[in-house]
């Protein structure tokens, strides 16, 4: 099976499989598990190297600020915003 | 010749009202095995912890020969996200932290207020880490720099990580001076302790410098023993007349040091006191010691001072003995300027490990430790042939049983020109470790 390239799936597949990279457990990590406390536990280093990782395979960004709330969102939210800044990027050129 | 008999210290020394400083807890990670005792045997025995990099290794072209410790799991001292950029010379330092803590049966917390006890773990810092995220930046650019890079490589992450990862909230810092800092820091938990500022202090260094680029500039700076690939338990030879460098090691060595009313009170028994110490700077060149070893006597007669002994109440030094031609001859002479023609015996423990650069202070201040707990003072391996411009009281070709010996100094001495000696002596503590 084909996912679509910055499609959500392939979007969450990234972000699962970067979780596994950066040694954190994905068990039990779905699209309502937060990224911070409570949730997927990244802390604020990690939640920077996961934006870093975002960046470079997608070239999104999130601005400092926006990082902060990074731990807030869940993996569904955060896919989303992925691919909302996708779209709009698609939509710019 | 020598004197393992010892005297009594002044008693005006010895009667006035201070803190004595006692250490109460040993850990380290070698070449020659995971602890004090697996150090102090190693160099009984004449077993060396030197051997020749694996030839499809990244060292192969850079090292002759150097002292491995064994692998540490990462995992087993960090959590799982925190290890994928983290030095290997801060995961030495938590191992080598938490034996000495275990072994001294501190819990922060539960046996000394958390804000009384300190840390001071050193290290050159994680010069590789750094290296590997250099490399990461030139292939990937900027996206492929690691955000825990620092974290991973800092000269004060030991400190940090061990205060962490133990609770640790009192005083912590990292001393840098190179081959010196392991035994600056203990001098500066000794500081601290007497000064009141700590009950408790976690004193030590780490250092993981076994990676191409410092291999080859101590290469290229020709530091290094050549020569020896087909012998590499031969090629650090401290005094011996076919030395020709040292040999680069790893490894890390914390020492528990604690306020001896501290440890009597939670019924811990010491292993020795750090008495004194002394410090100073050759202020000559960068790397190259002075040839007479001014500063180096200077520093050993500022720490029997600091200890109020006289030269004759030594009976062993551990001497820095890296094994390079000036540096050995500029200790000798010191040694033999210090203590006279008829000075204490003297061995030197790199012989075995390698040099482990700023944490072969405190490696070396347990061997010591060990000594006089034992009353056997441990031999220089492969000093097969003294050299006459080293002539000291050499312990070799076997240990010297010495069952009189009460006070003992340990050298560290490093690029910079940083001199530091340590002295020590039996444990004040009412109860006295058993080894």
């Amino acid at each position: 099976m084909s996912i679509e390239t910055g499609s959500l799936a392939e979007i969450r597949a990234f972000v699962l499989s970067a979780l596994r990279e950066m040694n954190y457990d994905t068990t039990g990590v779905d699209d309502d598990t937060r990224l911070g406390p409570a949730g997927a536990d990244l802390e604020s280093l990690a939640l920077a190297e996961l934006g870093v990782r975002v960046e470079e395979r997608f070239g999104v960004r999130f601005d400092d600020d926006e990082a902060e709330l990074l731990g807030t969102m869940t993996v569904g939210e955060f896919g989303a915003a992925v691919a909302a800044r996708l779209g709009s990027a698609a939509a710019g050129r | 010749m020598g004197n393992a008999t010892g005297t009594a210290v002044s008693t005006s020394a010895r009667t006035t009202a201070r803190t004595d400083v006692t250490v109460t807890g040993m850990g380290v990670v070698t070449p020659v095995g995971g602890s004090a005792a697996a150090v102090f045997d190693a160099m009984c025995e004449g077993r060396s912890g030197l051997r020749r990099p694996d030839p499809d290794g990244p060292l192969a072209g850079s090292l002759e020969v150097a002292g491995f410790a064994p692998p540490i799991d990462p995992v087993s001292v960090l959590p799982a996200p925190e290890t994928r950029v983290v030095d290997r010379y801060i995961v030495m330092a938590l191992r080598a932290a938490a034996d000495a803590l275990a072994d001294a049966g501190i819990v922060a917390g539960r046996d000394v207020d958390p804000y009384r006890i300190a840390v001071v773990l050193s290290g050159t810092g994680g010069l590789a880490t750094l290296e590997s995220q250099v490399v990461a930046r030139t292939e990937r650019g900027r996206l492929g720099v690691s955000p825990y890079l620092l974290p991973g490589m800092l000269p004060n992450m030991a400190a940090a990580r061990v205060a962490i990862g133990h609770g640790i909230r009192g005083y912590s810092s990292s001393v840098g001076t190179a081959c010196a800092a392991g035994a600056q820091s203990v001098a500066e938990g000794w500081r601290l302790l007497r000064e009141g500022v700590a009950d408790v202090v976690v004193a030590g260094c780490s250092e993981a410098p076994l990676f191409p680029t410092l291999a080859d500039t101590f290469a290229n700076a020709r530091a290094l023993a050549r020569g020896w690939a087909d012998d590499p338990a031969g090629a650090s030879r401290p005094f011996d007349r076919r030395r020709g460098g040292l040999v680069l090691g790893e490894g890390a060595g914390v020492l528990v040091l604690e306020r001896a009313a501290h440890a009597d009170g939670r019924g811990a028994a010491g292993y020795a006191d750090v008495l004194g110490w002394g410090a100073t700077n050759d202020a000559h060149h960068p790397t190259t010691p002075h040839p007479d070893g001014d500063g180096a006597a200077a520093c050993m007669r500022l720490a029997l001072r600091c200890a109020g002994l006289a030269a004759g109440d030594v009976g062993y030094v551990n001497a820095h003995g890296t094994g390079t031609r000036l540096g050995d001859r500029a200790e000798a002479s010191a040694v033999r300027r210090v203590f006279g023609a008829d000075g204490p015996p003297v061995s030197a423990t790199k012989a075995v490990t390698g040099h482990l650069l700023g944490a072969s202070g405190v490696v070396e201040t347990a061997v010591s430790v060990l000594a006089l707990r034992r009353g056997l003072l441990p031999p220089t391996h492969n000093l097969d042939d003294p050299d006459p411009e080293c002539a000291l009281d050499h312990v070799r070709k076997g240990a010297r049983p010495a069952p009189g010996v009460r006070y003992a100094v340990a050298n560290s001495f490093g690029f910079g020109g940083h001199n530091v000696s340590l002295v020590l002596g039996p444990p004040s503590t009412r109860l006295a470790r058993q080894v």
